[in-house]
């Protein structure tokens, strides 16, 4: 290092010590303004956060379907779609010959079929719900191709839960319970779990008794919270023993040409529809985009509001240092010195402020998961917010930015006085 | 004959009130010898800080000849007028105008950053030994009396190794006891490091222990006194 950058560099941080302190001369206002930043600043880290979190949660929602194709009875595709990613009623179905008709294509990897009902948990959870959820999310699955489907699922293990399995061959009361559905019902393995189900076509519900037989480790996904059952059990106890409610189609090859090619060839069968999971995941993400523009644009609002508060906080600030301006001009201060002096507060504060809201958006990342999660359905599980280094980087360097613009005018403004007149104000 | 530092032929600031001029100063000639101390003194309104924000570059003649180390600073823009004032001029105020968020070294200091040089530990506790100030180096401005905090300015302007001094009723705020140790730490600064000292004062008691006593009226010079005899000059 030269002489000359010691020389520079000891002159800079005279400068950074002289704008702190001058900050700190209204330790009231500063605060307020540093908090408007941060405010704005804890809006946008939050809404960023949102933003990648929501993508990131739909794509690995969707991934961990371990499908890329859904073929189902016609209906709203995205209800179906929001439905396999986080479970609900108003379940259609279709042919359970579909299956042996679609699993003969030359494209697929792999196939598996899944029947879905909702079973009432009447009588049988030790939790008083108090008007929570009383209904399970009941899955018949062909464990062998599902196993396929998705590799990543193991049993939990530990106390309690050792021995884990699926169910045996022909067995009728036996089910496999996600992680959080067994967390939710206190199950273990042994534990014996309650169904009330009603038949399609029939009346009234009829109570099954299961034996728990292994407890699913934790995915992320739809299937913590879903009871499993032999796909030939389901659909008996639920009155449908000839339907499905999808097929989860892996193909060879995926891309948009291979899909349209498969869409084509399976449309011709009635009352069936095939849905591309990327498909879903577009119009998941622009479903909540346009509130995420609202969002965005309440973020404007902030910032915009914190920048007209930093402005008026500096030109406050120079207009009562008028004379104290004037005498460090006389002492020998030129336009540009006492330009980068107030511009180097403006920035400080934004810089603060940026910090701050940094930091108090990832302290209160999980109230706002809370928040976003009670006013809307996002349609997926797992978190959504999620606050990345990359998040606060920009936010930090955008609070810098504000302060980089706000700060221009004060410091035009002070940088500009006539030293005899700035004296004589002040005097 | 002792080099002028600033000299002033013809000074004249006009001011425009509404549709009144007012002839703050009205042709006057003055010229500041290095080692000299020059006082001026009169009433509030003769022209006394005029004059001085003339003779510093604080404001632009309306009309007359200013040169400052030989050269005629006419006509120059702000800007400029900075770089003259940079080196050759130190300011005092009445109001002493520290900065009361730091400390006495750090106001010391303050000048050397706008000139972009280091601090300089030695130098500013010697300034600050010659003003009587050693012991509060580290004390804030609000910590002291308003005859510490004007040996802080004195200080302060010292630091850039002016040629000239420039006070603007440098005891105007200080009791008589207070006001007279600052006149005589001027007059110990302008024999031992031979600056010139340029002070306007109210009270004529002071203002004659310089080596010219300068008396405006009426933003024309009235009387030149040498209170001490011709060697003044």
């Amino acid at each position: 290092m030269t002489d000359k950058m010691r020389t520079d560099l000891n002159v800079f941080g005279r400068y950074m010590t002289l704008s702190v302190k001058n900050l700190r001369r209204r330790p009231v206002r500063t605060g307020l303004t540093v908090a408007g930043v941060a405010l704005a600043v804890t809006v946008a880290v939050s809404l960023g956060g949102f933003m990648l979190g929501y993508r990131g949660a739909i794509d690995k929602s969707i991934n961990m379907l371990g499908f890329q194709v859904m073929i189902m009875a016609k209906g709203c595709p995205y209800e179906a779609a929001t439905m396999m990613l986080k479970g609900g009623t108003g379940l259609l179905y279709l042919p359970a010959d579909t299956y042996d008709k679609v699993k003969s294509d030359p494209e697929i990897e792999t196939i598996t079929p899944i029947f879905i009902g909702v079973a009432q948990k009447q009588g049988s959870s030790i939790r008083d719900d108090g008007g929570g959820s009383n209904f399970s999310i009941i899955s018949g699955i062909d464990v062998a191709s599902y196993r396929v489907m998705k590799p990543w699922i193991v049993f939990k293990t530990g106390a309690g839960y050792q021995g884990g399995r699926w169910f045996r061959a022909g067995s009728q009361d036996e089910v496999v319970m996600g992680f959080e559905a067994a967390e939710y019902e206190q199950r273990k393995v042994g534990d014996a779990f309650y169904a009330s189900i009603t038949p399609a076509g029939k009346p009234d519900p009829v109570m099954h008794q299961f034996k728990v037989v292994g407890v699913l480790d934790r995915t992320g996904t739809q299937d913590d919270g879903t009871v499993f059952l032999p796909i030939d059990v389901a659909r008996e106890y639920f009155g449908r023993p000839d339907q499905l409610t999808i097929l989860g189609v892996k193909l060879k090859q995926f891309n948009a040409f291979k899909m349209r090619e498969f869409e084509t060839r399976w449309l011709k069968l009635p009352e069936v529809q095939v849905v591309g999971l990327q498909q879903v995941k577009n119009t998941l993400v622009s479903l909540v985009g346009t509130a995420q523009t609202m969002i965005a644009a309440v973020a404007a609002i902030a910032v915009i509001v914190a920048l007209i508060g930093v402005i008026n906080t500096i030109l406050m600030s120079v207009y009562e240092r008028t004379s104290e301006i004037g005498i460090m001009k006389a002492l020998g201060a030129r336009r540009g010195d006492i330009f980068q002096l107030i511009w180097l507060e403006t920035v400080m504060i934004c810089l603060t402020g940026g910090i701050a809201g940094s930091v108090a958006a990832i302290v209160g990342s999980g109230l706002v998961e809370r928040a976003i999660k009670a006013i809307a359905d996002l349609g997926v599980s797992g978190s959504v917010v999620d606050i990345t280094p990359a998040v606060i980087g920009y936010a930090v360097l955008g609070a810098v930015t504000l302060g980089f613009f706000g700060g221009l005018y004060p410091a035009w403004r002070a940088s500009s006085m006539r030293p005899v007149e700035a004296i004589g104000r002040g005097a | 004959m002792r080099e002028a530092i600033i000299e002033g032929h013809g000074l004249k600031r006009y001011y425009r009130r509404g549709s009144e001029i007012v002839k703050a100063l009205d042709g006057v000639d003055v010229a500041i010898h290095a080692g000299e101390i020059v006082s001026v003194l009169g009433p509030s309104g003769s022209g006394k800080t005029t004059l001085i924000n003339l003779l510093s570059c604080l404001d632009a003649p309306t009309e007359g000849t200013l040169l400052v180390g030989g050269k005629s600073v006419a006509g120059l823009a702000e800007e400029e007028l900075v770089e003259v004032r940079r080196g050759v001029l130190g300011f005092v105020f009445q109001q002493f105008a520290l900065l009361p968020t730091l400390t006495v070294t750090e106001n010391v200091d303050l000048p050397l950053m706008f000139l972009g040089r280091r601090t300089n530990q030695q130098k500013t506790r010697e300034i600050l030994q010659t003003v009587g100030l050693s012991d509060r180096a580290n004390h804030l401005p609000r910590e002291l009396s308003g005859g510490q905090m004007q040996r802080v300015a004195i200080a302060r302007a010292l630091i850039a190794d002016p040629r000239i001094l420039v006070a603007d009723e440098p005891t105007g705020n200080l009791d008589t006891t207070t006001g007279q140790s600052i006149i005589e730490l001027f007059k110990r600064l302008a024999v031992e490091q031979g600056l010139a000292i340029l002070l306007t004062t109210h009270n004529p008691s002071f203002g004659y222990e310089a080596d010219r006593a300068i008396t405006l009226q009426d933003g024309k010079i009235v009387k030149e006194d040498l209170p001490h005899g011709a060697n003044s000059n």
